[in-house]
């Protein structure tokens, strides 16, 4: 009865509610609203602090890219774990501290997995994408969320938001994907300007593949011969899925908005499963469906103050069956629903300083019902509440520092509190060189699966601690003929009380405690650079190079003791090298080239030849031309993936696609 | 512009060195490298499977040689580097039967079937099958799974011809069948009903073997999981409660009923005698339980052990062995103790060590049994061939006498180079060689394994030039065991290997008829007189000269490495050589394990005015990995 009670209510908020702001929709606030650019950043810290790595619009859809996850390829610092496949699991982990410390917001809110923490990004399609931008430590506003201060790595996305000329009322697009595998992926979208402030926006994208990609397996033995060579086509990989998105949005005065996204995907797919020896094909099956409605509000009081309040209510539901007789037949149900609210204040004390507070507070449960046995369990709640305060202030032209502190309280636990401090010193006005550095800490809470998980979960576990250490070196230079953005960082990480699987006792009974330190070293280098070179060609690169060290320091006496952590490549690193050309009409032409690379690196923590992964390295390549026709503008695009048909996995018996080829036809209006 | 063009350059020069720095090659499945684990000497061998997580793929069976004790990891890979995906994911029994092995590979639902040598002979699936028993020509094992799907969970087991490795029965049992062993014609079965968490069974099914029916269960404790047999026919079951307020309990059965109850922690167990040895991985230590009067007594490990998790154990009348599985997912450590508690040795192992079995017979890598003499002496053995190249020194080092053949020749060299009798042999001109061996397997181990002296100086007040009569050594593993060096030969890399101007593949016929070269010193024939042949061909590398005049002294310039009689024995380090540096024929690197026969021929071709030829001299050989 409760229950049922909380839902109404929740709904009813929402349909007050509203949704954060990123840098991007910054500017097509401005752009919308014709407002004078210089006035609003004369106000504000003229420069990031932290400054983020981005990818957006065009650049986005130029890359060989069908889902957040294969973007986020392109950025520094992240490894991304990919089980294979358009429905293979990819998650991403920012400077190796674990994919649990970084988190994911989607139109300015975290996107939730109290159950495993884990975020999918294979789910979240570009398509409707307008925006991915990644800081590391945290944002540089420090007009946020409370909650947003407390991860390590941020991901941003920011989807589509409506944009019209005067005299425009509707905007629609259609666009068909095919591709290798059997890729179908439909999307069709619209805006409406319902008045002169308020928009609607919809989305919709199906997406089918039936996964039977072709992989090989080659040995050779130390002479060279062939020990064995077979090429086996993946099963049960397959994936249907759909995802429904609608907006509405409400500017008002020029200083207040609310908008309110629902998000609706579903998927049915299969989970291909390692292979392993005489196994070739697994039986288990997922249905998912994610749901949430989420809302943002926003005004500004006496041109100092602003407020922002932000509300989410999400249900999330998987059943997971495994048709595979051979095993212990499972067949699960979760439902896992999250309720969050958040209030934001900044003030701005002069114009060089901002002082900003916040509370946030979210409620997760999570039930469990096992179809074979019919037991149910709904021990999994959780009530958290996180209180932030942040200043940033400017000394002069040369120094821009933001520090902040949050304190976490998840359930009865102690609350923690944990500090960051940023720093950005500018030495020559003139040039565009700057010195940032920044130290905080950030706590990862044990998922619902670590503290509750059959025979496994540990209740007494104490939250997952990391320091991060960053030093940051950027510099950037625009002229009439180029364009180039570079950046290096020194990072050092200290992960503490790492929660990991422990074998306690009996047989093969496992549990999660509170053991692993991990020590990480890293640099970041990256470059971008534009050449707008004669003849309306305009040259892109983007250049990434991450090396790390990511050592587990936990015991002296432990084999694997000061060997680098799984799945943490010495090197990796990414090139895009983009050719466009513009016609006089306006139409584009493009070639864009990508190059990714991962280093050897270990699947499991001890470093020893039995444990050794191979590097993998993908080239893509695509061609597109966009040609507009009075309103209507059609494009084209074709894209070959792994071009030279690297049998790679990123998970060790995990077999990734060999070449593979998508084409994309899209008009918009 | 031309910034934008110097940035393109740095660009290209950043991309490409992405192609150099670290590329992909094709996975290789290397052998085994041998590892001595002990000096003491057992009869037999002792293999070990580990389980590896799931879905690792990586079960692993390892092999220790007791007769060498050398231990050999992913010994299965190395004896079947063609089987796909090599031996499988979870490996969950291990049985030696019937001058075979059998492996039960849990979550490849298969028993692979091999030789003793591990070599593959072939498999059967099964769905998740998880222990072995054997009779007559049959082999039985417990799976968790029926071939027909049962919707109350019944495991089966099954009987299979080990003769044509075909299921020839099946029996329902209860839920998820664990241990199985024979008495008799009944078959025993604990249903551990350990796959859902509460649900536990708690039963032996009780077999006839005759009929295959189930004809019995037993109730005996919660969660049965291990059970074996002692030879009164009692039955010994580890009942592990359900972890929480039930508590695990040794039960003991006989004719069908349950004679004793013995409460305490057991998650493994194994007969030796009249005593039956308990893991206890919880508190990590053995118990002992005498199976006459049932009487516990704590087994007592003389040296403190501080064992992570202790998981597998074996008994064997000389020693008892016993697995630590550690995390469970790195590399677990494998004990050898006595029964007076003394640690023997240990040896690291692949991850989960679990399930140990014991084989008689020996078998080094390639499947020949290794002779162990009672002791190994690190100096030449035995010398299988000589023959130089015309020189100066022939028929002199060693001297030739009238009556003299190859194989009294042979005696000679031995009697000039084995027990450190630190003589001197000329291997002649370019091309002659000998070939010896030691009187044991010289293993890989790490860094140089074998010094090859031989009488080379430097010039004084020089480390480059010297007198430097450079050799290349050759090695050979007996690979088809005949004990007689007619196998594949690998040269070990010198540092001129890759040099433009050594050549390779170089032959050259020596004829008693150009035996003309004496110089003033050496007046006596110079073609080996022992022969009966008159010519002969050797074959090798040819490197390039490396002789000069500094003041009046005709020197060499002393290389790098890889090469004998080219720097003084008291570089101990500058005349050694690692098997590593093998290569074949294309140049291709080789891993071996071990060696059995070395061979040193003389790899220069240079007549110096003062001196004659440079002729490669060997002093003697030392293995390094044995104390003298």
């Amino acid at each position: 009865m409760i229950r049922r009670y909380s839902l109404i209510l929740i709904l009813a908020l929402c349909a007050h509610s509203v949704f954060a702001q990123s840098e991007a929709e910054r500017d097509s606030l401005l752009r919308q609203f014709d407002i004078d650019e210089v006035e609003v950043t004369a106000r504000a810290l003229t420069k990031d602090v932290i400054v983020p790595q981005t990818l957006k619009g065009e650049e986005l859809q130029r890359l060989n890219a069908l889902s957040v996850a294969d973007a986020l390829r392109y950025f520094s610092g992240v490894q991304l774990k990919d089980y294979g496949g358009v429905g293979g699991i990819k998650t991403i982990n920012v400077r190796s501290m674990g994919s649990q410390h970084t988190a994911v917001y989607y139109n300015g809110i975290q996107l939730g997995n109290a159950q495993n923490g884990q975020v999918d990004l294979g789910r979240y399609s570009l398509d409707n994408m307008e925006e991915i931008a990644l800081f590391n430590g945290q944002k540089s506003d420090i007009f946020q969320s409370a909650r947003e201060f407390g991860s390590a790595g941020n991901v941003y996305l920011t989807t589509r938001k409506p944009y019209f000329r005067p005299n425009e009322k509707v905007h629609m697009h259609a666009q068909m994907r095919f591709g290798s595998f059997a890729l179908a992926n439909p999307n069709v979208g619209f805006d409406v300007k319902l008045t002169e402030n308020m928009s609607l926006t919809f989305d919709a994208e199906y997406v089918y593949s039936n996964g039977k990609y072709p992989f090989r397996y080659k040995r050779v033995l130390p002479n060279g011969e062939t020990a064995y060579d077979t090429t086996a086509v993946r099963q049960n990989g397959d994936i249907n899925a759909v995802r429904t998105e609608l907006g509405l949005h409400h500017y008002y005065r020029t200083t207040g908005f609310w908008r309110v996204h629902a998000y609706n995907y579903y998927s049915e797919r299969g989970v291909p499963g390692a292979i392993v020896n005489n196994v070739w094909r697994n039986g288990e099956r997922l249905w998912d469906r994610n749901s949430f409605v989420q809302g943002q509000w926003q005004d500004e009081w006496f041109d100092r103050w602003s407020t922002r309040v932000l509300l989410k209510y999400a249900n999330d539901y998987t059943h997971y069956k495994n048709y595979d007789e051979r095993l212990l037949p499972s067949d699960n149900e979760y439902l896992q629903q999250e309720l969050y609210l958040s209030l934001a204040n900044k003030v701005q004390i002069f114009n060089w300083w901002d002082v900003s507070l916040a509370y946030d507070y979210q409620f997760n449960t999570l039930k469990k019902d096992e179809l074979v046995t019919g037991l149910t369990d709904e021990r999994f709640t959780r009530h958290s509440h996180w209180l932030s305060a942040a200043t940033a202030f400017n000394i002069k032209e040369y120094l821009r520092v933001q520090a902040s502190v949050l304190m976490t309280a998840v359930d009865a636990n102690t609350p923690r509190v944990t500090p960051g401090i940023f720093a950005s010193f500018r030495p020559y006005p003139k040039i565009d060189l700057s010195i940032n550095a920044f130290y905080k800490q950030s706590y990862r809470y044990p998922t619902f699966n670590d503290l509750y998980y059959t025979d496994m979960g540990n209740a007494s576990l104490r939250p997952e601690l990391a320091r991060q250490h960053s030093v940051e070196l950027a510099y950037r230079k625009t002229t009439k003929q180029f364009d180039i953005d570079v950046s290096a960082s020194y990072y050092y990480n200290r992960v503490t009380d790492k929660i990991i699987a422990y074998p306690k006792g009996q047989q093969f009974r496992w549990t999660m405690l509170n053991l692993g330190t991990v020590k990480i070293n890293g640099v970041d280098a990256k470059a971008d650079m534009s050449f707008f070179l004669p003849m309306r060609f305009v040259l892109r690169t983007r250049l990434n190079y991450t090396y790390q060290t990511a050592i587990d320091v936990t015991n002296p006496n432990d084999t694997y003791y000061g060997h680098q952590i799984p799945y943490i490549p010495w090197h990796s690193g990414s090139a895009v090298l983009s050719l466009d050309w513009q016609s006089k009409r306006g139409d584009h032409y493009g070639l864009n080239y990508s190059f990714i690379y991962v280093g050897e690196r270990y699947g499991q923590q001890e470093n020893i030849i039995y444990n050794y992964v191979q590097p993998w390295y993908t080239h893509d390549l695509s061609l597109y031309g966009e040609w507009g026709i009075n309103n209507w503008w059609l494009k084209a695009n074709i894209e070959i993936n792994n071009l030279l048909g690297q049998d790679y996995e990123v998970i060790q018996n995990y077999p990734m696609p060999k070449q593979n080829v998508r084409c994309t036809l899209s008009i918009r209006y | 512009m031309h910034t934008i063009y110097k940035i393109l350059g740095i660009f290209l020069i950043f991309h490409f060195s992405f192609f150099i720095s670290s590329c992909r090659h094709d996975d290789v499945i290397y052998p085994t490298i041998g590892t001595p684990v002990t000096e003491e000497v057992r009869e037999g061998g002792l293999y070990v499977l580990c389980e590896g997580n799931m879905g690792s793929n990586k079960a692993r069976l390892d092999y220790i040689n007791l007769e060498t004790g050398t231990y050999y990891s992913n010994w299965y890979g190395s004896q079947n580097p063609t089987q796909l995906k090599e031996l499988g994911d979870v490996g969950n029994d291990i049985q030696a039967y019937g001058g075979r092995l059998y492996a039960v590979i849990n979550c490849s639902h298969k028993v692979e079937v091999m030789d003793r040598q591990a070599r593959h002979i072939g498999q059967v699936n099964l769905p998740n099958c998880r222990y072995l028993a054997f009779q007559g020509d049959k082999m039985y094992v417990s799976a968790y799974v029926g071939s027909v799907a049962d919707a109350d969970l019944l495991g089966s087991v099954y009987e299979v011809d080990t003769a044509t490795l075909q299921i020839t029965r099946e029996v329902k049992v209860g839920h998820q069948p664990d241990e199985l062993c024979i008495i008799d014609d009944k078959l025993y079965v604990c249903n551990s009903g350990g796959y859902v968490t509460n649900r536990y069974d708690s039963t032996l099914s009780v077999i006839d073997l005759a009929s295959f029916t189930e004809i019995q269960q037993i109730p005996v404790g919660i969660n049965p999981t291990r059970l074996r047999v002692d030879d009164q026919k009692h039955l010994w079951v580890c009942c592990q409660g359900n972890y929480n307020e039930i508590k695990p309990q040794v039960v003991v059965v006989a004719n069908n009923e349950v004679i004793q109850r013995i409460p305490m922690p057991c998650s493994n167990l194994s007969i030796q005698g009249t005593t039956v040895y308990v893991v206890d991985n919880e508190q990590n230590t053995l118990n002992t339980i005498s199976t006459i009067d049932y009487q516990t007594a704590a087994f007592v490990f003389q040296n403190s052990n501080q064992f992570e998790h202790l998981y597998g154990l074996l008994t064997t009348p000389d020693a008892l062995y016993l697995t630590d599985a550690k995390n469970y997912v790195s590399s677990g450590l494998l004990y050898c103790f006595g029964y007076d508690g003394r640690e023997r040795w240990k040896a690291k192992t692949g991850d989960i060590p679990g399930h140990l079995c014991r084989v008689t017979g020996a078998y080094s890598l390639y499947g020949d049994t290794i002779p162990v003499p009672d002791n190994q002496s690190p100096f030449i053995h035995k010398v299988y061939d000589y023959l130089p190249g015309m020189g100066q020194f022939v028929n002199e080092l060693p001297k030739y006498e009238e009556g003299d053949d190859a194989a009294s020749m042979c005696r000679k060299c031995e009697q000039a180079l084995c027990h450190n009798a630190k003589g001197t042999v000329s291997l002649g001109g370019w091309g002659g060689y000998i070939t010896f061996s030691f009187d044991h397997t010289v293993y890989n181990g790490e860094g140089c394994d074998i010094q090859i002296l031989g009488n080379a100086f430097y010039m004084s007040g020089s480390t480059e030039y010297g007198s430097s009569e450079p050799g290349i050594v050759l090695v050979s593993r007996d690979d088809n065991q005949n004990g007689v060096p007619d196998d594949t030969w690998y040269e070990l890399k010198g540092c001129l290997y890759d040099d433009p101007l050594t050549q390779h593949r170089v032959t050259k016929t020596y004829t008693r008829t150009g035996d003309t070269l004496q110089n003033p010193f050496h007046q006596h024939p110079y073609y080996p007189q022992w022969l009966t042949a008159d010519q002969y061909t050797l074959t090798g590398a040819l490197l390039p000269p490396q002789s000069a005049v500094i003041g009046t002294q005709n020197v060499q310039r002393i290389l790098e490495y890889g090469y004998v009689d080219n720097k003084p024995n008291s570089d101990i380090e500058g005349t050694s050589f690692d098997i590593s540096w093998a290569v074949d024929e294309t140049g291709q690197a080789v891993v071996l394990d071990s060696i059995h026969f070395i061979r040193v021929y003389n790899a220069v071709d240079e007549v110096l005015d003062q001196t004659g030829e440079l002729s490669t001299e060997i002093c003697g050989a030392i293995d390094l990995h044995i104390n003298n």
